[in-house]
């Protein structure tokens, strides 16, 4: 499905240096993305999930060698469907404009179609699991989702790797249109293994009175960069993004959040919380665009980060840029560590220093943890993220 | 043999400073023993020093528990052994609820007590004794699922460090300047809690400026406390005399 377009645009745009201030403080020396091979085959078992047992009404399973599709039981009016290369929305909100993600337009292969009918409401979560599984090859991956006027819905995309110190690259483009009405709540849980360079733009865009509420979870990877744009295109549109991380290592993680209001009346909420451990890195870059006619706009955003080591880092950029005068908009970042005088109180009635700085830990998780409305999901996420904390930080 | 005993107990500060000057004190079960002295004298540091904090540097002497030399302990081993320190300033904790953090603790204290294996609390236990010490501590319920004293009044946070005393029944209890910040209600609720636990089970150290509290925990022994030393000791009556005449008597008194 080459698209000829993207590959040429991809062979002429340069791996970006740190001299470009989205990429300044994200090093991609070392990296080649034209360097690794496109596999038409997996090796080996599947990848374990951070979410078991969940109860889906459909799901697939993506690799290099392709899509596998389980939806029997599906009511009318949901797709969940290999995506075709010809879909009228395809490249609509992720197109080819910079190296990675002229990079997926050229080479991708496998993607998803989920389109939600018009009124059509899902109990259960629609799921898709990409996963990498050929050392040292390359896996691109494109979904796109449309839920339509008034539908209602969860889908939940979970990327990880056959094993945990797996090489790899892995590139993924995202593409929700939520229309008039809809409420879309969609998790992207990230758990590559740590030897996997991970480049992902996920964009939304949000119509009149819909409401996308998203999570986005961090486990894995090595390096890269994950995007997330959402538009509030409709008046009365309202966007909520929730982030949790966990970085151990040298893993480097790096999330740039983009609020773009269009439409008056238009609401965003996004926070990012993050625990950094051992020479673990993370970037977390904000901006709130609002646009003149967007009056009325409230947006909100935030990024706190825990420290667990002396050399764990964290670099928190959030930026504002508005140009409509009647809206609201507040931001926030911190940064910090564990306490001494906490431990010590918990240590004072009983619990070992471990355990008094995983309850620390796993406290400071708990309000973005709260934001999440699915249990499962909540549940899931809270034990993958104590999973990290080890015995002693 | 004491309950408790400290034997020339000398604390210092990370930097150096000693703040502690020799300490020797011996508390039993069924026994309240008060430590009053002014501001700066060093209560605090030698109630955070008898509970295991990794700032306050013990130079010289010996911390005893039941005969058992605990002086080189950590604060979690001091507390499964049965030692209680009711902060003066207790420390929030965001995100972990008061119940979720008083089950931890009363596991971790059993799971010490079972020989290092998992003996937890079945929870329709945990819960009736829970809402039964909320209820004589006058603690609303409201209270146990929210964040362990994360915006908790200064008189809510007193009353849950002794609602943790009484869940985890310890069998000496060091309270720091508890009175502090209590109106006379909360004290006499707070302080009937603590008095009510003292018995053949439970010892207290009593650590407080002011004789106030000792109207509703009777001690059966005083010790003055200043420039980091006891320099005198006796009976309730003491309590009254400082009350009347202060700690002028001692202070400007060369250590």
């Amino acid at each position: 499905m080459a698209n000829a377009e993207a590959a040429v645009r991809f062979a002429e745009l340069p791996v970006p240096t740190t001299h470009e201030e989205p990429w300044r403080f994200t090093d991609l020396r070392g990296f080649d993305p034209a360097s690794y091979p496109v596999p038409t085959e997996a090796i080996g078992a599947a990848a374990a999930s951070v979410l078991p047992d969940l109860d889906v009404a459909a799901s697939a399973e993506v690799s290099e060698g392709g899509i596998t599709i389980h939806a029997d039981a599906l009511p009318a009016g949901v797709r969940f469907e290999v995506l075709d290369e010809h879909d009228p929305r395809l490249y609509g909100l992720v197109g080819w404009s910079d190296k990675f993600t002229a990079h997926n337009a050229a080479l991708w292969k496998h993607g998803l179609l989920v389109q939600v009918a018009k009124g059509v409401e899902l109990e259960k979560p629609l799921y898709v699991r990409i996963a990498n599984s050929v050392p040292g090859g390359a896996l691109f991956w494109r979904l796109l989702v449309v839920a339509e006027e008034a539908s209602r819905f969860t889908l939940i995309e979970e990327y990880a790797s056959a094993s945990p110190d797996l090489p790899g690259y892995t590139n993924a483009a995202v593409e929700l249109y939520v229309e008039q009405s809809a409420k879309l709540e969609y998790v992207s849980v990230q758990n590559l293994s740590r030897e996997t360079w991970h480049f992902a733009t996920h964009h939304a865009r949000v119509e009149r009175d819909a409401e996308l509420d998203w999570v986005a979870g961090g486990f894995g990877s090595k390096r890269g960069k994950i995007r997330i744009q959402n538009d509030l295109n409709g008046p009365g549109a309202t966007s909520r993004v929730t982030g949790a991380y966990f970085a151990d290592g040298d893993q480097h993680l790096d999330y740039d959040t983009f609020q773009e209001h269009i439409a008056p009346n238009t609401e965003s909420d996004f926070a990012f919380k993050g625990a950094l451990r051992e020479s673990a890195k993370a970037v977390w870059r904000g901006m709130i665009r609002v646009e003149k006619d967007a009056q009325k706009t409230n947006a909100y955003q935030e990024n706190r980060n825990l420290l667990l080591s002396d050399t764990a880092h964290a670099d928190s950029i959030p930026g504002l840029e508005i140009m409509a005068n009647d809206v609201r908009c507040t931001h926030g970042a911190t940064l910090g560590r564990v306490n001494r005088d906490e431990v010590f109180y918990l240590m004072a009635r009983g619990l070992s220093r471990a355990e008094a700085e995983r309850l620390i830990v796993r406290g400071f998780f708990q309000d973005v943890l709260d934001r999440i409305e699915l249990l499962p999901v909540r549940e899931a996420l809270g034990q993958a993220l104590e999973s990290r904390i080890p015995q002693a930080l | 043999m004491a309950l408790l005993e400290l034997k020339d107990l000398h604390v210092s500060l990370e930097d150096g400073t000693e703040i502690v000057k020799g300490v020797n004190l011996k508390v039993d079960s069924n026994e309240v023993h008060a430590i009053m002295g002014p501001n700066g004298s060093g209560k605090s540091t030698l109630s955070y020093a008898i509970a295991g904090h990794p700032a306050y540097q013990i130079t010289q002497g010996q911390i005893l528990l039941d005969g058992e030399d605990i002086t080189e302990t950590e604060a979690d081993e001091r507390a499964q052994k049965g030692l209680f320190l009711a902060f003066q300033y207790p420390h929030a904790i965001p995100g972990v609820t008061v119940t979720s953090f008083l089950r931890s603790a009363i596991n971790a204290v059993r799971k010490a007590k079972n020989g290092a294996v998992d003996d937890p609390i079945p929870v329709p236990e945990f819960r009736t004794e829970l809402f039964a010490q909320m209820e004589r501590l006058s603690v609303s319920r409201e209270l146990a699922s929210r964040y362990l004293n994360d915006g908790f009044s200064g008189g809510e946070k007193k009353r849950v460090e002794i609602l943790q005393m009484a869940m985890l029944k310890p069998r000496i209890a060091v309270l720091d300047e508890t009175d502090s910040g209590l109106d006379i209600d909360a004290l006499r609720i707070v302080a009937g809690g603590v008095q009510e636990l003292i018995g053949p089970n439970m010892g207290a150290l009593v650590i407080t400026h002011y004789q106030r509290i000792l109207n509703y925990i009777k001690p059966d022994f005083v010790h003055v406390f200043v420039g980091g030393k006891i320099v005198e000791e006796g009976g309730p009556e003491l309590a009254k005399k400082l009350e009347e005449s202060g700690y002028k008597e001692w202070e400007g008194v060369p250590a």
